[in-house]
């Protein structure tokens, strides 16, 4: 990754800014089901492990360039993304087939309600969160990892 | 994975493929978060894992040029079977890998990395 980020930077004009965007796994992702008026939690999707120690191996690259003097940091965000279903069979198989989040929700609501509810639209309501960073002119040489 | 539909509340009903692209935040709001087009106006503009062109073609409105670049070969094809359909022209793709960049020094003056390092 770090390999990468230095090759971005030497294709960036000085002052020009890397754009680092992806799902945030700091925080939970959520299952909604769709109101009339807004959404109804139904329960939680963890990330999976493996996606963990990704972005964990992610964040530690973005900070060694930084540190090193290749990019600054200039802002940083979050915000929410919705990811709609047809019903709560489509978003199980999505969640079954998906490798970013562990397979199975933590539900919130009884199996009575789930049942109630199963052919209403879903959603998986999850965070994404981005970085602008800006190419700095005379970084110093990188250190060995 | 079936019928996952587009991807913001909004589009609610309007089913798509099951691309990985379906799945991710519209270009517009993706954007709008970042601090909307003055970030891509005027700019050269590389999307680094462009997959299927999602972001690539929907920046390109705003920029001087885009590159989208992807280790996946047939995510490039499809990205440029959408460039073709969407009637871009300022945007051009390749397969190939972050490490090895086929472009020269400073070329760029904003690099995209969405959903990708």
């Amino acid at each position: 990754m770090v390999d990468a980020l230095v090759e971005i930077h030497r294709v960036l004009a000085p002052g020009g800014i890397l754009v680092d965007a992806r799902p945030d796994s700091r925080v939970p992702a959520y299952v909604e089901r769709r109101k009339p008026r807004g959404f109804q939690r139904f329960g939680v999707v963890n990330t999976s492990r493996l996606e963990l120690v990704n972005d964990r191996a992610s964040d530690q690259a973005i900070t060694r360039v930084v540190r090193e003097g290749l990019f600054k940091r200039r802002r940083s965000g979050r915000f929410w993304h919705r990811v709609p279903f047809s019903d709560l069979a489509e978003l199980r198989r999505y969640l079954w087939e998906h490798l970013r989040f562990v397979h199975r929700a933590e539900w919130v609501v009884d199996v009575a309600t789930r049942r109630r509810h199963a052919k209403d639209q879903f959603v998986i309501r999850r965070a994404v969160r981005y970085e602008l960073l800006e190419a700095l002119r005379s970084p110093r040489k990188l250190s060995p990892a | 994975m079936g019928s996952v539909a587009k991807d913001s509340a909004g589009d609610f009903g309007r089913h798509v493929p099951a691309l990985s692209s379906a799945l991710r935040p519209h270009p517009d709001d993706e954007l709008r978060e970042w601090g909307g087009s003055r970030l891509v106006r005027g700019k050269r503009v590389l999307d680094l894992g462009c997959g299927d062109g999602r972001l690539a073609l929907g920046v390109a409105r705003f920029a001087t040029r885009v590159e989208g670049i992807d280790p996946d070969p047939e995510a490039i094809a499809a990205a440029k079977r959408n460039a073709r359909k969407a009637g871009v022209r300022n945007v051009h793709f390749a397969a190939g890998a972050a490490q090895h960049l086929p472009y020269p020094d400073a070329a760029f003056d904003l690099v995209i990395l969405s959903w990708t390092l």
